[in-house]
């Protein structure tokens, strides 16, 4: 791996060295051997490998398997798959643990597992720890499972969370990671729970539950598997918001003090980044690779590296829920502070965008001077969205600044101030007071 | 099979092959599937691609600089918005011939001249992007539109009376489509065998094929429209009679068909032609037997404008072993498109610049034998706006050639102002009609198009077609 800043981004995780914090995530991007060799060779640090299923039913995938969810012509701003956990036998999956630990004994590679039942928990966890897994991964959050007692409905049920967690914990002596479902209001709790059954470390998001497309002919949703859709697990950039927001609550438990591996929308470096500044030790991806390949991990070194060189960061382990102490809850604003936008109209190219979602969605703070092709702002209509510079096509037209103390935003204009006359209306706090 | 996913190497350095024809606009002589082919549009997702990039600003520049008025800010935002069956109804319904402006127009110069995409700012005056590539959308949905078979027009209840329409050409089409969606029956005269005009017979067929100029003339149809064919309105007051046999107006747009002749009243000469037979020849189910008299002849085409570089191009590509462009003017000055000045470059055509021809040299039994040229110099500006030509005293030579090709400007047929005498025409033929309503001084009778404006472009045509269709309904409610 050739990069301009060589800069050493191991970091340990849960008693584990990773070479970097860029893993695979458990889906078809990590689904046999051959491919997680040559994701290794791409410079990812290790793989949470395809979740192992115990021969005991046999695993049958449906056709197709996912959908693409476009945004214009921009492909793959979300996926949905019904994907199902590995379709090998476990001895060809093992048998590739071996392989893989054999020729790359510095990448971790973890098991990720899921059963029906304690037994089933405790053989899986045993035959991967036996067989040169490094750590383990169980799945309570494969979103496409139906029976109670499994996938996501264990990560409903929080004391299987802890009852499976446990009994895998007694089992191994390799770290334990719990995975996740987003399906739920709070995941601290579940998480809480993991802890209380012995896990090593959170990790989280999979797949959000949605639908991505509806077939317009056929009325199927999609992917239309010979004519059922299902809701499924929707993953990719449009989930992103979400699963930071999963990662920087947990991180910001006190209680659960976990180390936390993230995952969810993460295609570049930055998005990645900010994984780790909200609490991710390692971070996992799985829809970036479905949409570029491999090769990803070239630019998360290179763009992570040259980042820690220029903040002259030493180790990865330093920007680790870093962004935390600034992360609070809305009623900590400074509501007294005040700012507007402002343009430089020198870079302006006249397309005119602003104006009419100002018009439209906003404060009507824009005028528009026809001749010139220009926006005027009027400084005490502007309400400081900044949903302009969402449109500008120019990079840093328009920016924000603070206004001072004494500065007064101009209130919303009524369409016929006479009709106040005719008001039926009593102030609430007059009506309080009564 | 294994890839290498490491596989780290250098660019070839040798075998330098950029003098290969492949990167010089290849063609192949006499692939005459290629020749009555157009290259192949946009497809969906190219489309898209490219209409996302539309910045869908607030004053939409694009629509403001379409003669037409087909509303690209309008239907490139439906497009965005995946409103894929209204983006086709605002094209078609405020140019009924959308696709081929799509592919015909001078887009650079019209609806992308001003657009925002090219980020122009007082910064960056000279921009930093291309144009949305408008013309290119436009031609997709149209075809998109043939591809699903969406009828976005609907053929209303036609009784509100007859018009006439002579020509079937841009202007013709625009003026009869409008008017037969506003309720009238309305029926084409074409003198020639099939409808379309210019667009049929005076271009190159890859530049606008035959099968997309088949569809949109479709979509005129299903509107009603009635065309009769072989029917040339010509004679004394050809024209004015169809107010007497029931029209209650009529449109005039014949178009330009005379072509303009290095020495008027020229004899004719083996080999001698205009660009207008030669144009129509390769239209009209001779180009097998156009092609076998250019094979491997040296063809002069004389002229700079889109006429010439259609002569020249197709020229070329039907066998001709070499082309020369002889223009009197330099680079600069030609009035051809840059577009079509770049393809006929791409074809291998030798242009042959500040070169006035003066006459022509014949064998004993009066075939072409060659060009008496003389050299020129820029001069001052003219009216044109370009310096003019002067010769160079005693600069003469002459060219050896087997074809000449005039391409000099089409003019109007000098009998034509007889087929409506009562209609004012100017010192060359042209009709004089308001430009706002295209009416003439004949009460019902319209006119628009090159017989009104000179030589000019299809989209100023289908302008004239639509303004005389709104002035003919108020004429009629009258």
């Amino acid at each position: 791996m050739k990069s301009s800043n060589q800069v050493d981004l191991s970091i340990d995780f849960c008693g584990v060295t990773f070479k970097n914090p860029f893993l695979l995530s458990s889906s078809p991007v990590s689904n046999s051997a051959e491919m997680v060799e040559a994701a290794y060779e791409a410079g990812w640090a290790g793989v949470a490998f395809k979740t192992l299923n115990s021969d005991r039913i046999p695993i049958i995938h449906p056709s197709p398997r996912m959908n693409s969810y476009h945004y214009g012509h921009k492909k793959l701003v979300g996926l949905q798959n019904v994907e199902q956990i590995s379709d090998r036998p476990l001895k060809d999956n093992l048998v590739d643990f071996l392989y893989l630990k054999k020729k790359y004994p510095d990448r971790v590679l973890i098991s990720s597992i899921m059963g029906f039942s304690n037994a089933e928990w405790e053989y899986l966890a045993k035959v991967s720890e036996d067989n040169g897994a490094d750590m383990l991964e169980l799945n309570f959050s494969c979103p496409h499972m139906c029976v109670e007692g499994t996938g996501h409905h264990v990560g409903k049920a929080f004391d299987l969370i802890e009852k499976f967690t446990s009994t895998v914990k007694n089992a191994v002596s390799i770290p334990v990671l719990a995975k996740m479902t987003p399906n739920i209001t709070d995941m601290t709790e579940p998480a809480l729970y993991a802890k209380r059954g012995g896990a090593d470390g959170i990790a989280a998001i999979n797949t959000v539950s949605g639908i991505s497309e509806v077939g317009l002919n056929d009325l199927v949703p999609k992917p239309n598997v010979f004519g059922i859709g299902a809701i499924s697990g929707t993953s990719g950039p449009a989930i992103k918001p979400i699963g930071l927001r999963f990662i920087a609550e947990m991180a910001q438990c006190e209680e659960l003090n976990l180390p936390l591996s993230g995952m969810g929308g993460i295609e570049t470096w930055i998005d990645a980044l900010e994984y780790l500044l909200l609490g991710a030790g390692t971070i996992q991806v799985t829809t970036g690779i479905i949409h570029y390949g491999y090769r990803i991990v070239e630019d998360m070194i290179e763009g992570l590296s040259d980042f820690m060189v220029e903040k002259g960061i030493k180790s990865v382990s330093e920007l680790v829920g870093k962004a935390n102490v600034n992360l609070k809850t809305t009623d900590h604003f400074e509501l007294d502070r005040q700012g507007i936008t402002q343009y430089n109209l020198d870079a302006c190219i006249g397309c005119g965008q602003c104006v009419i979602i100002c018009d439209d969605a906003a404060g009507q703070a824009l005028e528009w001077d026809e001749k010139e092709r220009r926006p005027r702002l009027i400084e005490d209509k502007c309400l400081s969205c900044m949903i302009c510079s969402f449109v500008c096509p120019v990079d840093g037209l328009i920016t924000f600044k603070e206004m001072p103390k004494d500065w007064n935003r101009r209130e919303t204009r009524t369409m016929d101030q006479s009709l106040e006359k005719k008001l039926n209306f009593m102030p609430y706090k007059d009506i309080n007071v009564l | 099979m294994k890839r290498n996913r490491s596989a780290r190497t250098l660019p070839p350095t040798e075998n330098d092959d950029w003098l290969q024809p492949k990167y010089r606009g290849e063609f192949t002589v006499r692939d005459f599937n290629a020749f009555n082919t157009m290259k192949k549009g946009f497809d969906f997702s190219q489309a898209v691609a490219e209409a996302d990039r539309c910045l869908l600003c607030h004053d939409a520049p694009c629509s403001k600089g379409c003669p037409a008025d087909t509303k690209p800010g309008e239907f490139i935002r439906k497009l965005q918005l995946k409103n894929i069956t209204g983006a086709i109804r605002t094209i078609k319904t405020n140019n009924i011939l959308g696709g081929a402006c799509g592919v015909l127009c001078p887009t650079e110069r019209l609806c992308e001249e001003a657009c925002s995409a090219m980020l122009k700012s007082k910064e960056m005056p000279q921009g930093q992007d291309r144009a949305i590539r408008i013309g290119e959308i436009q031609r997709f949905l149209v075809e998109y539109s043939w591809e699903r078979g969406y009828q976005v027009l609907k053929k209303p209840e036609q009784n509100r009376g007859k018009v006439a329409v002579v020509g079937s050409g841009p202007g013709g089409l625009s003026c009869a489509a409008e008017l037969a969606q506003a309720g009238y029956l309305v029926t084409i005269f074409e003198a020639r065998p099939e409808p379309g005009g210019v667009i049929r017979y005076g271009v190159a067929p890859f530049r606008f094929d035959e099968n997309f100029l088949k569809k949109e003339l479709a979509d005129i149809e299903a509107l009603g429209v009635e065309f009769v064919c072989n029917h040339r309105i010509e004679g004394e007051k050809g024209a004015e009679k169809l107010l007497e046999n029931g029209f209650g107006a009529v449109f005039i747009a014949p178009g330009l068909w005379k072509a303009g002749e290095l020495k008027p009243g020229q004899a004719p000469i083996e080999g001698l032609l205009s660009s207008v037979d030669y144009l129509e020849s390769l239209r009209d189910g001779r180009l097998e037997q156009t092609a076998a008299t250019f094979e491997g002849k040296t063809v002069a085409v004389i002229g700079g404008g889109a006429v010439a570089m259609d002569c020249a191009d197709t020229a070329a590509r039907i066998g001709a072993k070499d082309v020369y462009v002889v223009y009197r003017r330099s680079y600069l000055q030609m009035p051809a498109e840059e577009e079509e000045l770049q393809s006929a470059l791409e074809t291998g055509i030798h242009f042959l610049l500040l070169n006035q021809p003066l006459d022509y040299l014949t064998t004993a039994d009066n075939k072409i034998s060659g060009m008496k040229i003389v050299r020129t110099r820029l001069g001052e500006t003219d009216d044109s706006g370009r310096r003019t030509p002067v010769e160079i005293a005693g600069s003469e030579w002459n060219l050896d050639v087997d074809i000449v090709i005039e391409a000099i400007g089409n003019q109007a047929e000098p009998e034509s102002p007889n087929w409506y005498p009562g209609v004012k025409t100017d010192g060359k033929h042209l009709i004089q009609a308001d430009p706002e309503t295209g009416e003439t001084t004949v009460k019902g009778i319209f006119a628009g198009g090159d017989i009104v404006r000179g030589p000019s472009l299809v989209v100023n045509a289908v302008r004239d077609g639509k303004v005389a269709a709104q002035a003919i309904q108020q004429y009629l409610n009258q």
